[in-house]
């Protein structure tokens, strides 16, 4: 017992020495979620594509602004409409010492038409092949016009991967990836940590500190106290109760910046009443949606005006008059549909979100006013994502963010006829031809103006009330400097340091 | 003996099955389309077909079942998690580790604090230590795990900021987690060895031990401690497999990537052979654990090996 008693004692001290932390040569982040795979083509989720980005590069960057600059690709240059001829930088190594060349390019745009980049269908579908004109030219052939494509290259499902490590590894490719991005991979501790450490080797600007930590916290008070104590460096997201601690927290900082994601309320044009354009109108001047958004956010993002956010380019956002509450016209609407709002019952669904829940709870009250009597459904997410399917709801709580900075994702896939994320059963045949023009054009005057007519159209037809465009808030360290949080929430540690 | 612990094993197989197609069954009538939910909402409806038909979800109910358990049985193979493509065993092999940790912490701390307290309760009965650990073991019981976490952390990490708030990597931050999960087991130990050790000391051998002479330690320690032991023994094993089978809310709230919340998020994300996998292995984890129990039962108990022999 005695002998047992001293070992454990001398245990408890090797390893509180072992924590003990050394000099700072090593960025902590603390994330929601752990990344689902390390396979670029594998997913569509930010904290996998936040992971994603420090391993591999794109062949072009975007910029915080959305524009682009130049990536693996040094130019390019557009041969056609559906051919895009880009010339790749020499001398790129993958963290095994290779040298990156037109034939991984290839391999990697077109693996992700196979079923293994079914989550990223959408944004690959129209690529018809890539050719390869000598090792550090290649041509992307497109299927049909779609100028949004180009910009979609930003996204992970454009990393470039190494053929050879590839092929060799097969299903098990997601869990020792080799890229040539400024980290390369270390370890993975599933659902705690990934520790990436730096590639010397780099091709650009190499990292100033050696190791980077990621852990993934979802309870968000738990990633403030980690900023707090000082265990963590960077925190992302940080939700509206946190802000305050973090405001006063003289040795921390806020970083804010509006994003393209959009949460509405949306209607199920498939069914009565919300058939009728004058109805959904009617509901939308029922709800004075400026001051939900204010009540429910506490001045964290805004109400948006149109279905393009503001961040996106082409948005006539911030051209557009405010939502306001007229009741009286709501009830001109009503009657002119022939509809009485006081036998109207409807179903307002969420899903476990706190914030929608407390929308829709207002939104009740609101509508209740007029005597419309609504019932608020909360459901978890898969449930519920299986009533949105069926078509069956009345009207929904949503939202939709966009990871490729074209106004193009931020309409087709909520709106377009039969997209697999239209829960509103839109169908309307001039917003598709709209949407197929907007495709076809590349960016310019011509194309500004068709999505400048699609949005005023957009409002009204009314599929939905616009509630809240968020913000990415991030907590830092104020020892932590170089950082900026990225508006398409994929942050980037590249140009991080630690002020002594 | 051998044949006991063989029978016993030989038990695990309807066990198992029927473990197996409950989940199944439960998770068959789930609402909900796992193929939606691993492919995200942007598949197209070609993707999701084919997903249908690669995973043989458009199967009748019973010939999933049967296939489901054929691959597990003949190749051992309980199949790849949809979400992460990786094997099932492989990722909850990854996970055990972290709830083993944190059990056999909590359980380390139940015995040492709650056999002690109960002994002494039960020796120095209506005393003041008896009634403040009692009171103290009700607050354990009936204080729900999320309640204590999350008063653990403000205590001890945020105001007095001695320990880290979440993970589960350093030893420093095992000890919050640990402790909000031993809560319970401390009190359910303490009070069983008190009401145990009290029938115990009232038995005529410890009047006889008495009689005899015999110092008070020796007959607390030896004569009535051992045979006071037995169901506190079961009791810990009960514990030690519930606490195994994922301390679900702890691991959430402590952030410890454990067996708990890789089924958690598993079952969030429709992850169906992660789901069924991670099920099968609690359930195993937990006969197999109460197997241990029965045979250090047989150790402890001279009267249950001669029945076995």
């Amino acid at each position: 017992m005695r002998k047992f008693f001293t070992v454990f004692i001398a245990s408890i001290l090797v390893l509180s020495l072992a924590c003990a932390s050394s000099a700072k040569d090593t960025l902590v982040v603390a994330d929601q979620y752990d990344p689902t795979t390390l396979d670029p083509i594998g997913h569509n989720d930010y904290p996998t594509s936040r992971a994603c980005s420090h391993i591999y590069d794109t062949l072009i960057f975007l910029n915080h602004d959305g524009t682009l600059r130049p990536g693996l690709a040094e130019k390019w240059e557009f041969l056609s409409d559906t051919a895009y001829k880009m010339y790749l930088r020499k001398g790129v190594k993958f963290h095994n010492g290779d040298e990156m060349t037109a034939e991984d390019v290839k391999y990697s745009l077109e693996r992700a038409k196979t079923p293994a980049g079914s989550h990223i269908h959408t944004y690959c579908q129209d690529l018809d092949h890539v050719e390869i004109v000598d090792p550090y030219t290649v041509i992307i052939h497109l299927k049909k016009v779609n100028y949004p494509f180009f910009s979609s290259l930003v996204h992970s499902w454009g990393s470039i991967v190494c053929k050879k490590v590839v092929e060799a590894a097969g299903e098990d490719y997601g869990m020792n990836p080799i890229g040539t991005g400024p980290f390369k991979f270390k370890e993975w501790a599933k659902g705690d940590h990934y520790t990436f450490e730096r590639f010397d080797d780099y091709w650009g600007n190499k990292a100033k500190f050696k190791t980077l930590t990621v852990r993934s916290i979802p309870e968000p008070t738990n990633r403030t106290i980690e900023l707090e104590t000082g265990a963590v460096d960077i925190a992302y997201p940080v939700t509206t109760i946190e802000l305050a601690r973090i405001e006063e927290n003289p040795e921390l900082e806020l970083q804010r910046k509006v994003i393209p994601s959009t949460t509405y309320m949306g209607f199920n044009l498939t069914k009565a009443p919300f058939n009728d354009v004058r109805v959904r109108k009617a509901i939308s001047l029922l709800l004075d949606t400026v001051n939900i958004q204010r009540a429910v956010f506490r001045g964290v993002g805004q109400n948006p005006r149109s279905l393009i956010p503001e961040v996106t380019k082409y948005s006539i956002n911030n051209e557009l008059p405010a939502h306001v509450r007229d009741v009286e016209a709501a009830k001109k609407l009503f009657a002119e549909a022939g509809i009485d709002p006081t036998k109207l019952k409807i179903t307002i669904r969420s899903n476990e979100r706190k914030e929608r829940i407390d929308m829709a709870t207002i939104i009740q009250a609101q509508l209740a006013e007029v005597g419309i009597q609504s019932e608020i459904i909360q459901q978890e997410w898969g449930a519920y994502l299986s009533i949105l399917q069926q078509k069956t709801h009345d009207v929904f709580l949503l939202g939709w963010g966009l990871s490729v900075p074209d106004p193009d994702y931020a309409v087709a896939g909520l709106l377009e006829t039969n997209a697999g994320t239209n829960y509103t059963g839109t169908a309307d045949p001039k917003l598709d031809e709209m949407l197929a023009k907007g495709r076809s054009l590349p960016d310019g005057e011509e194309r500004a103006k068709v999505y400048r007519e699609m949005q005023l159209y957009i409002n009204d037809l009314c599929p939905m009330v616009y509630l809240h465009n968020d913000e990415a808030i991030a907590g830092v360290r104020k020892i932590v400097k170089g950082f900026e949080v990225d508006p398409f929430e994929v942050h980037s540690f590249r140009n991080v340091y630690f002020e002594e | 003996m051998l044949k006991y612990i063989f029978r016993r094993i030989l038990m695990l197989i309807p066990v198992l099955l029927g473990v197996a197609f409950c989940v199944f069954t439960l998770l068959y009538f789930t609402p909900g389309d796992p193929a939606r939910m691993v492919l995200g909402d942007l598949a197209t409806d070609e993707a999701i077909k084919e997903f249908r038909d690669k995973e043989g979800l458009n199967d009748p109910f019973l010939v999933q079942f049967g296939n489901y358990v054929y691959k597990a049985v003949v190749h051992g193979d309980i199949g790849r998690s949809y979400s992460s493509k990786r094997p099932v065993m492989q990722e909850i092999l990854t996970a055990f580790p972290y709830t083993l940790k944190l059990s056999a912490f909590a359980m380390i701390i139940a015995i040492i604090i709650g056999i002690p307290c109960g002994i002494i309760s039960a020796i120095k009965q209506y005393s003041w230590f008896d009634t403040i650990t009692m009171i103290f073991a009700m607050i354990g019981l009936s204080m729900p795990v999320f309640w204590l976490g999350l008063l653990l952390i403000l205590f001890f990490a945020v105001r007095l900021r001695w320990l880290p708030s979440s993970g589960f990597s350093t030893f420093k931050a095992m000890i919050l987690p640990s402790v909000a999960l031993a809560a319970q087991s401390i009190s359910m130990v303490t009070r069983m060895t008190r009401s145990s050790m009290l029938e115990v000391i009232r038995a005529d051998y410890i009047r006889t031990a008495r009689a005899k002479g015999q110092k008070e330690s020796i007959v607390i320690g030896v004569h009535a401690l051992r045979n006071a032991l037995i169901p506190v023994v079961t009791l810990c094993g009960l514990q030690f497999g519930q606490l195994l089978s994922g301390a679900i809310l702890t691991e959430s709230i402590f952030a410890v990537p454990g067996v708990g919340r890789l089924m958690v998020n598993a079952i969030m994300s429709r992850d169906y052979p992660m789901v069924q996998g991670g099920v099968l292995f609690i359930a195993i984890t937990f006969s197999i654990v109460n197997l241990l129990v029965d045979l250090l039962y047989a150790y402890i108990d001279p009267r249950i090996k001669a029945e076995l022999k």
